[in-house]
Protein backbone atom coordinates (compact mmCIF):
# COMPACT_ATOMS: atom_id res chain seq x y z
CA UNK A 1 0.00 0.00 0.00
CA UNK A 2 0.90 3.73 -1.26
CA UNK A 3 0.09 6.59 0.41
CA UNK A 4 -0.16 9.04 -2.87
CA UNK A 5 -1.18 12.42 -1.15
CA UNK A 6 -1.64 13.86 2.36
CA UNK A 7 -3.59 17.24 3.46
CA UNK A 8 -3.61 18.42 6.11
CA UNK A 9 -5.87 21.24 8.39
CA UNK A 10 -5.30 22.54 12.01
CA UNK A 11 -3.04 19.65 13.33
CA UNK A 12 -0.18 21.11 15.50
CA UNK A 13 1.91 23.33 13.50
CA UNK A 14 0.31 22.39 10.17
CA UNK A 15 -2.28 25.54 9.55
CA UNK A 16 -2.68 23.99 6.09
CA UNK A 17 -0.39 21.72 4.14
CA UNK A 18 -0.12 19.20 1.92
CA UNK A 19 1.90 16.75 -0.29
CA UNK A 20 2.67 14.46 -2.96
CA UNK A 21 4.77 11.50 -1.86
CA UNK A 22 6.40 9.49 -4.06
CA UNK A 23 5.47 5.11 -3.90
CA UNK A 24 9.37 4.47 -2.36
CA UNK A 25 11.66 6.48 -0.03
CA UNK A 26 10.55 10.16 1.17
CA UNK A 27 12.69 11.97 3.17
CA UNK A 28 11.99 14.82 5.28
CA UNK A 29 14.26 17.12 6.33
CA UNK A 30 14.36 20.57 7.89
CA UNK A 31 15.23 22.60 11.29
CA UNK A 32 14.57 21.18 14.21
CA UNK A 33 10.72 22.21 15.65
CA UNK A 34 9.85 23.03 11.77
CA UNK A 35 7.10 20.24 12.44
CA UNK A 36 8.92 16.49 10.31
CA UNK A 37 7.41 14.54 13.37
CA UNK A 38 4.22 16.17 12.95
CA UNK A 39 4.21 14.89 9.22
CA UNK A 40 4.65 11.14 10.71
CA UNK A 41 2.47 11.58 13.37
CA UNK A 42 -0.08 12.09 10.93
CA UNK A 43 0.41 9.17 8.65
CA UNK A 44 0.64 6.81 12.20
CA UNK A 45 -2.82 9.01 13.03
CA UNK A 46 -4.77 7.97 9.81
CA UNK A 47 -2.86 4.43 9.91
CA UNK A 48 -4.27 3.52 13.70
CA UNK A 49 -6.82 6.61 14.68
CA UNK A 50 -4.19 6.68 17.58
CA UNK A 51 -1.05 9.03 18.31
CA UNK A 52 2.62 7.47 19.05
CA UNK A 53 3.40 11.08 20.79
CA UNK A 54 -0.07 11.29 23.18
CA UNK A 55 -2.87 9.95 24.32
CA UNK A 56 -4.93 12.88 24.46
CA UNK A 57 -5.35 13.98 20.83
CA UNK A 58 -6.74 17.29 21.42
CA UNK A 59 -3.64 18.61 22.45
CA UNK A 60 -2.27 17.91 19.23
CA UNK A 61 -5.07 20.55 17.29
CA UNK A 62 -3.44 23.65 16.17
CA UNK A 63 -3.34 25.90 19.54
CA UNK A 64 -6.25 28.25 19.65
CA UNK A 65 -7.88 25.67 16.81
CA UNK A 66 -10.90 24.01 16.50
CA UNK A 67 -10.88 21.00 14.44
CA UNK A 68 -8.15 19.23 12.29
CA UNK A 69 -9.09 17.65 9.40
CA UNK A 70 -6.33 14.96 8.14
CA UNK A 71 -6.66 13.38 4.75
CA UNK A 72 -4.62 10.33 2.95
CA UNK A 73 -5.05 8.81 -0.91
CA UNK A 74 -4.34 5.40 -0.28
CA UNK A 75 -3.57 2.74 -3.05
CA UNK A 76 -3.77 -0.98 -2.47
CA UNK A 77 -3.96 -3.70 -4.68
CA UNK A 78 -5.18 -1.49 -7.29
CA UNK A 79 -7.93 0.28 -5.28
CA UNK A 80 -7.50 4.11 -4.18
CA UNK A 81 -9.36 5.17 -1.07
CA UNK A 82 -9.70 8.38 0.59
CA UNK A 83 -9.09 8.18 4.48
CA UNK A 84 -9.63 11.17 6.48
CA UNK A 85 -9.68 12.00 10.13
CA UNK A 86 -11.68 15.15 11.54
CA UNK A 87 -10.30 16.18 15.13
CA UNK A 88 -11.97 18.39 17.69
CA UNK A 89 -11.30 19.02 21.51
CA UNK A 90 -14.20 16.50 21.99
CA UNK A 91 -14.54 13.97 19.50
CA UNK A 92 -12.72 11.67 16.81
CA UNK A 93 -14.62 11.34 13.35
CA UNK A 94 -13.34 8.47 10.66
CA UNK A 95 -14.48 8.64 7.54
CA UNK A 96 -13.54 6.48 4.16
CA UNK A 97 -14.11 7.73 1.02
CA UNK A 98 -16.37 10.73 2.67
CA UNK A 99 -18.39 8.76 4.52
CA UNK A 100 -18.54 8.32 8.09
CA UNK A 101 -17.11 4.79 9.30
CA UNK A 102 -17.07 3.41 12.95
CA UNK A 103 -13.14 2.63 13.60
CA UNK A 104 -13.38 -1.17 13.38
CA UNK A 105 -14.62 -0.30 9.69
CA UNK A 106 -12.09 2.12 9.43
CA UNK A 107 -8.84 0.39 10.70
CA UNK A 108 -6.98 -1.93 8.68
CA UNK A 109 -7.06 0.28 5.34
CA UNK A 110 -3.51 1.55 5.53
CA UNK A 111 -1.26 0.52 8.14
CA UNK A 112 2.21 2.10 9.81
CA UNK A 113 4.90 1.25 11.72
CA UNK A 114 7.14 3.49 13.26
CA UNK A 115 10.93 3.59 14.63
CA UNK A 116 12.03 6.35 16.35
CA UNK A 117 14.02 7.22 19.12
CA UNK A 118 11.66 6.00 22.20
CA UNK A 119 11.18 2.67 20.47
CA UNK A 120 14.46 1.90 21.59
CA UNK A 121 12.53 1.24 25.06
CA UNK A 122 11.77 -2.03 23.06
CA UNK A 123 14.88 -3.46 23.39
CA UNK A 124 15.89 -1.62 26.60
CA UNK A 125 13.27 -0.28 28.52
CA UNK A 126 10.69 -2.10 30.45
CA UNK A 127 8.10 -4.95 29.19
CA UNK A 128 5.43 -2.46 28.68
CA UNK A 129 7.21 -1.73 25.61
CA UNK A 130 7.29 -5.10 24.22
CA UNK A 131 4.04 -5.66 24.89
CA UNK A 132 2.85 -2.53 23.06
CA UNK A 133 5.39 -3.68 20.00
CA UNK A 134 3.22 -6.82 19.94
CA UNK A 135 -0.14 -5.43 20.36
CA UNK A 136 0.43 -2.85 17.24
CA UNK A 137 1.47 -5.42 15.41
CA UNK A 138 -1.61 -8.29 15.96
CA UNK A 139 -3.86 -4.87 15.37
CA UNK A 140 -2.33 -4.17 12.55
CA UNK A 141 -3.08 -7.61 10.77
CA UNK A 142 -6.65 -7.94 12.87
CA UNK A 143 -7.83 -4.57 13.70
CA UNK A 144 -10.83 -6.54 15.87
CA UNK A 145 -7.94 -6.84 18.58
CA UNK A 146 -7.48 -3.09 19.11
CA UNK A 147 -10.95 -3.43 20.87
CA UNK A 148 -10.25 -6.68 22.55
CA UNK A 149 -7.69 -5.07 24.01
CA UNK A 150 -9.32 -1.67 24.67
CA UNK A 151 -12.19 -3.80 26.60
CA UNK A 152 -9.52 -5.49 28.51
CA UNK A 153 -7.88 -2.52 29.77
CA UNK A 154 -11.23 -1.20 31.13
CA UNK A 155 -11.92 -3.89 32.80
CA UNK A 156 -8.07 -3.92 34.78
CA UNK A 157 -8.91 -0.26 35.40
CA UNK A 158 -12.79 -0.73 36.72
CA UNK A 159 -10.96 -3.82 38.74
CA UNK A 160 -7.87 -2.08 39.95
CA UNK A 161 -10.01 0.63 41.03
CA UNK A 162 -11.96 -1.58 43.50
CA UNK A 163 -8.37 -3.11 44.75
CA UNK A 164 -7.48 0.10 45.88
CA UNK A 165 -10.86 0.70 47.77
CA UNK A 166 -10.46 -2.42 49.91
CA UNK A 167 -8.06 -1.40 52.44
CA UNK A 168 -10.31 1.10 53.96
CA UNK A 169 -13.67 -0.37 53.38
CA UNK A 170 -16.23 -0.74 56.23
CA UNK A 171 -17.63 -4.16 54.67
CA UNK A 172 -14.94 -5.32 52.72
CA UNK A 173 -16.84 -8.70 51.51
CA UNK A 174 -19.00 -6.04 49.02
CA UNK A 175 -16.27 -5.40 47.65
CA UNK A 176 -14.47 -9.10 47.07
CA UNK A 177 -17.90 -9.94 45.19
CA UNK A 178 -17.73 -7.45 42.85
CA UNK A 179 -13.74 -8.21 42.01
CA UNK A 180 -15.02 -11.48 40.78
CA UNK A 181 -17.58 -10.67 38.23
CA UNK A 182 -14.55 -8.24 37.44
CA UNK A 183 -12.15 -11.45 37.26
CA UNK A 184 -14.86 -13.46 35.09
CA UNK A 185 -14.44 -10.92 32.13
CA UNK A 186 -11.27 -10.57 33.17
CA UNK A 187 -10.20 -14.29 31.91
CA UNK A 188 -12.83 -14.19 28.80
CA UNK A 189 -10.67 -11.45 27.63
CA UNK A 190 -7.18 -12.34 28.90
CA UNK A 191 -7.31 -15.37 27.62
CA UNK A 192 -7.68 -14.06 23.91
CA UNK A 193 -4.98 -11.45 24.85
CA UNK A 194 -2.44 -13.96 25.36
CA UNK A 195 -3.53 -16.54 22.72
CA UNK A 196 -3.20 -13.70 20.14
CA UNK A 197 -0.14 -11.97 21.51
CA UNK A 198 1.59 -15.83 21.56
CA UNK A 199 0.63 -16.58 17.69
CA UNK A 200 2.02 -13.14 16.35
CA UNK A 201 5.19 -14.05 17.98
CA UNK A 202 5.41 -17.20 16.48
CA UNK A 203 4.72 -15.67 13.18
CA UNK A 204 7.47 -12.85 14.21
CA UNK A 205 10.06 -15.45 15.04
CA UNK A 206 9.55 -17.36 11.61
CA UNK A 207 10.27 -14.88 9.72
CA UNK A 208 13.09 -13.06 12.06
CA UNK A 209 15.51 -12.30 9.41
CA UNK A 210 19.01 -14.04 10.46
CA UNK A 211 21.79 -12.39 8.58
CA UNK A 212 20.61 -9.26 7.86
CA UNK A 213 22.95 -7.43 9.36
CA UNK A 214 26.33 -9.98 9.23
CA UNK A 215 25.81 -13.22 11.04
CA UNK A 216 23.63 -11.27 14.33
CA UNK A 217 20.75 -13.43 15.04
CA UNK A 218 17.69 -13.23 17.79
CA UNK A 219 15.82 -15.30 18.83
CA UNK A 220 12.41 -14.22 20.76
CA UNK A 221 9.65 -16.05 22.98
CA UNK A 222 6.70 -14.54 24.69
CA UNK A 223 7.11 -14.55 28.25
CA UNK A 224 3.64 -15.32 30.07
CA UNK A 225 3.80 -14.45 33.47
CA UNK A 226 1.84 -17.33 34.26
CA UNK A 227 4.10 -20.14 32.85
CA UNK A 228 5.80 -20.97 36.42
CA UNK A 229 2.78 -21.83 37.57
CA UNK A 230 1.02 -24.34 35.32
CA UNK A 231 -0.32 -25.54 32.25
CA UNK A 232 -0.30 -22.80 29.77
CA UNK A 233 -2.73 -25.22 27.20
CA UNK A 234 -5.56 -24.03 29.24
CA UNK A 235 -5.05 -20.77 29.97
CA UNK A 236 -8.73 -19.55 31.25
CA UNK A 237 -8.61 -22.64 33.92
CA UNK A 238 -4.75 -21.17 34.76
CA UNK A 239 -5.78 -17.70 34.91
CA UNK A 240 -8.76 -18.06 37.11
CA UNK A 241 -6.65 -20.49 39.13
CA UNK A 242 -3.76 -17.65 39.63
CA UNK A 243 -6.51 -14.90 40.32
CA UNK A 244 -7.90 -17.05 42.72
CA UNK A 245 -4.65 -18.01 44.51
CA UNK A 246 -3.28 -14.31 44.42
CA UNK A 247 -6.66 -12.16 45.60
CA UNK A 248 -4.87 -11.59 48.80
CA UNK A 249 -1.83 -10.13 47.20
CA UNK A 250 -3.75 -8.01 44.80
CA UNK A 251 -5.66 -6.30 47.44
CA UNK A 252 -2.48 -5.84 49.56
CA UNK A 253 -0.97 -4.10 47.24
CA UNK A 254 -3.99 -2.65 45.29
CA UNK A 255 -3.55 -3.32 42.36
CA UNK A 256 -3.95 -6.42 39.49
CA UNK A 257 -1.19 -8.80 39.53
CA UNK A 258 -2.33 -11.53 37.56
CA UNK A 259 -2.79 -11.49 34.11
CA UNK A 260 -1.45 -10.62 30.48
CA UNK A 261 -0.34 -7.06 31.26
CA UNK A 262 2.01 -8.51 33.46
CA UNK A 263 3.40 -10.91 30.42
CA UNK A 264 7.04 -9.97 28.44
CA UNK A 265 8.40 -10.31 25.25
CA UNK A 266 11.95 -12.37 25.76
CA UNK A 267 14.45 -11.26 23.12
CA UNK A 268 17.95 -12.92 23.17
CA UNK A 269 21.20 -11.92 20.73
CA UNK A 270 23.07 -14.63 20.07
CA UNK A 271 21.87 -16.49 23.07
CA UNK A 272 21.66 -13.40 25.50
CA UNK A 273 18.98 -11.82 26.87
CA UNK A 274 19.34 -8.92 24.89
CA UNK A 275 18.41 -5.97 27.68
CA UNK A 276 20.85 -6.67 29.80
CA UNK A 277 23.80 -8.35 27.72
CA UNK A 278 24.03 -7.05 24.49
CA UNK A 279 25.87 -3.66 23.25
CA UNK A 280 24.21 -0.42 21.86
CA UNK A 281 24.51 -1.29 18.36
CA UNK A 282 23.29 -4.50 19.12
CA UNK A 283 20.04 -3.94 20.43
CA UNK A 284 19.73 -1.28 17.84
CA UNK A 285 20.32 -4.04 15.49
CA UNK A 286 17.75 -5.94 17.12
CA UNK A 287 15.27 -3.57 17.27
CA UNK A 288 15.65 -2.98 13.04
CA UNK A 289 15.19 -7.01 12.86
CA UNK A 290 11.94 -6.61 14.63
CA UNK A 291 10.78 -3.93 13.03
CA UNK A 292 11.60 -5.84 9.57
CA UNK A 293 9.76 -8.95 11.21
CA UNK A 294 6.44 -6.75 11.88
CA UNK A 295 6.73 -5.75 8.17
CA UNK A 296 7.21 -9.01 6.93
CA UNK A 297 4.61 -10.42 9.14
CA UNK A 298 2.15 -8.26 7.91
CA UNK A 299 2.97 -8.55 4.22
CA UNK A 300 2.54 -12.77 4.75
CA UNK A 301 -0.68 -12.24 6.48
CA UNK A 302 -1.99 -9.64 4.27
CA UNK A 303 -0.27 -9.67 0.96
CA UNK A 304 0.36 -6.21 1.16
CA UNK A 305 3.61 -3.62 2.41
CA UNK A 306 2.67 -1.11 5.36
CA UNK A 307 4.14 2.43 5.46
CA UNK A 308 7.02 2.79 7.24
CA UNK A 309 7.74 5.58 9.24
CA UNK A 310 11.48 6.33 10.75
CA UNK A 311 11.61 9.74 13.08
CA UNK A 312 15.19 11.15 13.35
CA UNK A 313 17.52 8.82 11.90
CA UNK A 314 20.56 10.87 12.74
CA UNK A 315 19.75 10.83 16.25
CA UNK A 316 20.42 7.48 18.44
CA UNK A 317 19.52 5.29 14.78
CA UNK A 318 22.44 3.79 12.88
CA UNK A 319 22.88 5.08 9.32
CA UNK A 320 25.00 1.95 8.17
CA UNK A 321 22.49 -0.57 9.16
CA UNK A 322 19.71 1.83 8.16
CA UNK A 323 20.91 1.78 5.11
CA UNK A 324 20.85 -1.87 4.71
CA UNK A 325 17.16 -2.08 6.42
CA UNK A 326 16.45 0.51 3.53
CA UNK A 327 17.67 -1.55 0.77
CA UNK A 328 15.81 -4.57 2.05
CA UNK A 329 12.61 -2.37 2.02
CA UNK A 330 13.30 -1.07 -1.24
CA UNK A 331 10.93 -1.85 -3.47
CA UNK A 332 8.36 -3.07 -1.16
CA UNK A 333 7.20 -0.97 1.86
CA UNK A 334 6.79 2.85 1.23
CA UNK A 335 8.97 4.69 3.66
CA UNK A 336 9.00 8.44 5.11
CA UNK A 337 11.76 9.42 7.52
CA UNK A 338 12.63 12.85 8.98
CA UNK A 339 16.45 14.29 9.19
CA UNK A 340 17.58 17.77 10.21
CA UNK A 341 20.49 17.49 8.58
CA UNK A 342 20.68 18.54 4.91
CA UNK A 343 23.49 16.45 3.90
CA UNK A 344 21.86 13.17 5.07
CA UNK A 345 18.67 14.18 3.15
CA UNK A 346 21.22 15.02 -0.04
CA UNK A 347 22.59 11.19 0.31
CA UNK A 348 19.38 9.94 -0.29
CA UNK A 349 18.80 12.64 -3.20
CA UNK A 350 19.57 9.53 -6.15
CA UNK A 351 16.91 7.45 -4.62
CA UNK A 352 14.22 9.27 -2.62
CA UNK A 353 11.92 12.64 -3.14
CA UNK A 354 13.12 15.01 -0.67
CA UNK A 355 10.68 17.49 0.81
CA UNK A 356 11.82 20.09 2.91
CA UNK A 357 9.72 21.12 6.29
CA UNK A 358 9.82 24.90 7.35
CA UNK A 359 6.85 25.84 9.76
CA UNK A 360 4.95 23.09 9.39
CA UNK A 361 4.31 23.39 5.40
CA UNK A 362 5.91 21.28 2.57
CA UNK A 363 8.41 21.99 -0.04
CA UNK A 364 8.90 20.09 -2.64
CA UNK A 365 12.67 19.70 -3.76
CA UNK A 366 13.57 18.42 -7.50
CA UNK A 367 14.04 14.96 -7.01
CA UNK A 368 16.63 12.46 -8.74
CA UNK B 1 -19.67 36.08 28.30
CA UNK B 2 -19.62 39.92 28.43
CA UNK B 3 -20.87 40.18 25.42
CA UNK B 4 -24.30 39.73 25.92
CA UNK B 5 -26.98 41.26 28.34
CA UNK B 6 -27.00 39.09 31.56
CA UNK B 7 -30.37 37.40 31.39
CA UNK B 8 -29.18 35.96 28.30
CA UNK B 9 -26.28 34.77 29.14
CA UNK B 10 -27.54 33.21 32.31
CA UNK B 11 -29.86 31.54 29.60
CA UNK B 12 -27.03 30.19 27.62
CA UNK B 13 -25.09 29.00 30.80
CA UNK B 14 -28.29 27.18 31.92
CA UNK B 15 -28.69 25.88 28.41
CA UNK B 16 -25.08 24.67 28.06
CA UNK B 17 -25.18 22.24 31.34
CA UNK B 18 -27.73 20.01 29.67
CA UNK B 19 -26.32 16.81 27.82
CA UNK B 20 -24.82 16.76 24.59
CA UNK B 21 -25.31 21.00 24.47
CA UNK B 22 -22.11 23.01 24.15
CA UNK B 23 -21.34 26.54 23.70
CA UNK B 24 -22.73 26.70 20.15
CA UNK B 25 -25.36 24.91 20.69
CA UNK B 26 -26.53 26.62 23.58
CA UNK B 27 -26.27 29.58 21.67
CA UNK B 28 -28.23 28.87 19.17
CA UNK B 29 -31.27 27.32 21.24
CA UNK B 30 -31.08 30.95 23.33
CA UNK B 31 -31.25 33.13 20.09
CA UNK B 32 -34.24 30.75 19.26
CA UNK B 33 -35.98 31.13 22.40
CA UNK B 34 -35.52 35.03 22.59
CA UNK B 35 -37.03 34.87 19.07
CA UNK B 36 -40.29 32.94 20.10
CA UNK B 37 -43.73 34.04 21.15
CA UNK B 38 -43.89 34.26 25.02
CA UNK B 39 -46.39 31.18 24.82
CA UNK B 40 -44.45 29.43 23.36
CA UNK B 41 -42.04 29.79 25.86
CA UNK B 42 -44.06 29.51 28.72
CA UNK B 43 -45.52 25.87 27.31
CA UNK B 44 -41.90 24.97 27.24
CA UNK B 45 -41.54 26.43 31.25
CA UNK B 46 -44.48 24.75 32.21
CA UNK B 47 -43.72 21.51 30.73
CA UNK B 48 -40.23 21.70 32.29
CA UNK B 49 -42.41 22.56 35.44
CA UNK B 50 -44.30 19.91 35.35
CA UNK B 51 -42.46 16.88 35.31
CA UNK B 52 -40.21 18.10 38.30
CA UNK B 53 -43.34 18.44 40.11
CA UNK B 54 -45.56 15.37 38.79
CA UNK B 55 -43.15 12.59 37.42
CA UNK B 56 -41.51 10.26 40.68
CA UNK B 57 -39.79 7.22 40.73
CA UNK B 58 -42.33 4.34 41.14
CA UNK B 59 -41.90 3.06 44.70
CA UNK B 60 -42.04 -0.93 43.49
CA UNK B 61 -39.91 -0.96 40.07
CA UNK B 62 -38.44 2.55 39.83
CA UNK B 63 -39.29 3.62 37.11
CA UNK B 64 -40.28 7.35 35.99
CA UNK B 65 -43.83 7.69 36.38
CA UNK B 66 -46.85 10.01 37.68
CA UNK B 67 -48.49 8.07 39.55
CA UNK B 68 -47.20 5.48 41.98
CA UNK B 69 -46.84 2.92 42.08
CA UNK B 70 -46.71 2.62 37.91
CA UNK B 71 -49.16 1.52 35.24
CA UNK B 72 -46.92 -1.65 34.56
CA UNK B 73 -46.75 -2.54 38.26
CA UNK B 74 -50.56 -2.01 38.58
CA UNK B 75 -51.40 -3.52 35.32
CA UNK B 76 -53.52 -6.87 35.91
CA UNK B 77 -52.88 -8.41 31.99
CA UNK B 78 -48.75 -8.18 33.14
CA UNK B 79 -47.34 -11.37 33.79
CA UNK B 80 -46.19 -10.65 37.47
CA UNK B 81 -43.82 -14.24 37.38
CA UNK B 82 -41.00 -12.33 35.13
CA UNK B 83 -39.18 -9.41 36.15
CA UNK B 84 -36.90 -7.79 33.47
CA UNK B 85 -34.07 -5.40 34.99
CA UNK B 86 -32.78 -2.66 32.65
CA UNK B 87 -30.31 -0.17 33.55
CA UNK B 88 -32.40 3.07 32.19
CA UNK B 89 -35.44 4.01 31.88
CA UNK B 90 -35.17 4.16 27.97
CA UNK B 91 -34.00 1.17 28.12
CA UNK B 92 -37.10 -0.16 29.34
CA UNK B 93 -38.81 1.78 26.37
CA UNK B 94 -37.20 0.12 23.86
CA UNK B 95 -38.11 -3.16 25.28
CA UNK B 96 -41.65 -2.09 25.50
CA UNK B 97 -41.54 -1.01 22.17
CA UNK B 98 -41.13 -4.97 20.93
CA UNK B 99 -44.69 -5.27 22.52
CA UNK B 100 -43.19 -9.39 23.13
CA UNK B 101 -42.42 -8.65 26.77
CA UNK B 102 -45.92 -9.13 28.65
CA UNK B 103 -43.81 -9.33 32.77
CA UNK B 104 -42.78 -6.54 34.90
CA UNK B 105 -39.81 -4.50 34.99
CA UNK B 106 -37.18 -3.10 37.37
CA UNK B 107 -35.05 -0.04 36.71
CA UNK B 108 -31.70 -0.04 38.26
CA UNK B 109 -30.40 3.45 37.54
CA UNK B 110 -27.29 2.62 35.98
CA UNK B 111 -24.58 -0.20 36.05
CA UNK B 112 -21.44 -1.34 37.74
CA UNK B 113 -18.33 1.15 37.46
CA UNK B 114 -15.70 1.56 39.97
CA UNK B 115 -13.94 4.38 38.18
CA UNK B 116 -17.20 5.94 38.70
CA UNK B 117 -17.90 5.40 41.59
CA UNK B 118 -20.75 3.45 41.43
CA UNK B 119 -21.33 0.47 43.68
CA UNK B 120 -24.40 -1.21 44.28
CA UNK B 121 -25.27 0.56 46.91
CA UNK B 122 -25.67 3.28 44.52
CA UNK B 123 -27.85 1.57 42.31
CA UNK B 124 -31.80 0.01 43.00
CA UNK B 125 -31.02 -3.18 43.83
CA UNK B 126 -32.52 -3.44 47.79
CA UNK B 127 -36.19 -3.28 46.49
CA UNK B 128 -35.61 -5.68 43.86
CA UNK B 129 -34.78 -8.13 46.66
CA UNK B 130 -38.00 -6.99 48.16
CA UNK B 131 -39.78 -7.83 45.38
CA UNK B 132 -38.81 -11.93 45.91
CA UNK B 133 -39.72 -11.83 48.90
CA UNK B 134 -43.58 -12.98 48.32
CA UNK B 135 -42.66 -15.92 45.86
CA UNK B 136 -44.58 -14.89 43.33
CA UNK B 137 -41.47 -14.20 40.96
CA UNK B 138 -40.22 -17.31 38.99
CA UNK B 139 -37.76 -15.56 36.74
CA UNK B 140 -35.60 -12.53 36.79
CA UNK B 141 -34.17 -11.48 32.80
CA UNK B 142 -31.35 -9.48 33.27
CA UNK B 143 -31.10 -7.42 30.26
CA UNK B 144 -28.15 -4.59 31.26
CA UNK B 145 -26.28 -3.62 28.72
CA UNK B 146 -23.96 -5.70 26.72
CA UNK B 147 -20.96 -3.90 27.72
CA UNK B 148 -18.10 -4.42 30.43
CA UNK B 149 -20.24 -2.26 32.79
CA UNK B 150 -23.36 -4.05 32.09
CA UNK B 151 -22.07 -7.50 31.94
CA UNK B 152 -20.31 -7.19 35.77
CA UNK B 153 -23.68 -5.47 36.93
CA UNK B 154 -25.55 -8.98 35.17
CA UNK B 155 -23.01 -11.43 37.15
CA UNK B 156 -22.89 -9.54 40.09
CA UNK B 157 -27.36 -9.61 40.51
CA UNK B 158 -27.16 -13.45 39.11
CA UNK B 159 -24.78 -13.89 41.99
CA UNK B 160 -27.24 -11.90 44.34
CA UNK B 161 -30.21 -13.73 42.70
CA UNK B 162 -29.97 -17.28 42.24
CA UNK B 163 -29.54 -18.30 45.49
CA UNK B 164 -33.11 -17.02 46.37
CA UNK B 165 -34.73 -20.02 44.62
CA UNK B 166 -35.44 -17.72 41.83
CA UNK B 167 -34.44 -18.53 37.41
CA UNK B 168 -32.14 -16.35 36.56
CA UNK B 169 -31.50 -15.38 32.61
CA UNK B 170 -29.33 -12.93 30.51
CA UNK B 171 -30.43 -11.78 27.41
CA UNK B 172 -28.97 -13.30 24.46
CA UNK B 173 -25.65 -11.35 23.21
CA UNK B 174 -23.78 -11.91 19.94
CA UNK B 175 -23.99 -10.32 16.54
CA UNK B 176 -26.24 -7.56 15.74
CA UNK B 177 -29.66 -7.57 13.42
CA UNK B 178 -28.02 -6.12 9.90
CA UNK B 179 -24.45 -6.30 10.88
CA UNK B 180 -21.33 -8.53 9.05
CA UNK B 181 -19.60 -11.58 10.60
CA UNK B 182 -16.45 -9.79 9.00
CA UNK B 183 -16.82 -7.07 11.74
CA UNK B 184 -17.69 -9.00 14.64
CA UNK B 185 -14.77 -9.36 17.25
CA UNK B 186 -13.58 -12.55 18.93
CA UNK B 187 -15.69 -12.26 22.19
CA UNK B 188 -18.72 -11.36 20.33
CA UNK B 189 -18.57 -14.21 17.84
CA UNK B 190 -17.67 -16.48 20.60
CA UNK B 191 -21.31 -15.39 22.52
CA UNK B 192 -22.99 -15.52 19.26
CA UNK B 193 -21.66 -18.80 18.88
CA UNK B 194 -22.84 -20.18 22.49
CA UNK B 195 -25.79 -19.05 22.35
CA UNK B 196 -26.99 -20.37 18.90
CA UNK B 197 -30.33 -21.79 18.46
CA UNK B 198 -31.60 -24.84 16.60
CA UNK B 199 -33.91 -23.03 13.68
Amino acid sequence: MIITRIEVRGFRNIHHGQFEPQGQLNVLYGANAQGKTNWLEVIYLLATAGSFRTSRLSEALTYGGREAILRALVECHGLRKELAIQLTSRSKRLFVNGKREPSIRYLGQLAAFICSLEQMNVVRGEPEYRRQFLDQGAASIDPKYAKVLETYNRILKQKNRLLRQVADHPHPNTLIDQIETWNQQLIEYGTIVHRVRSQYVEKLQEVLEGNLFGKEEIQIRYASSLEAHGELDDYAALLAERLRVRLNAEIAVGYSLVGPHRDDLEIRFDGRELRRFASAGQQRSALLMLDLARISVYNRELDAYPIFLIDDIDAELDRERIDILLGYLQGKAQTFMTTSKPDVAAAFADRAALFRIEDGQVRTEASR
Amino acid sequence: MLDYAEPISRLIDELRRLPGIGHKSAQRIAFHLLRIPPEEARRLTSAIEEVKEKITLCSICNNFTDRDPCRFCTNPARDRSVICVVEEPTNLVTIEKTREYRGLYHVLHGALSPIRGIGPEELKIKNLLERLRDGHVKEIILATNPNTEGEATASYLARLLKPLGVTVTRIAMGLPVGSDLEFADEVTMHKALANRRQI
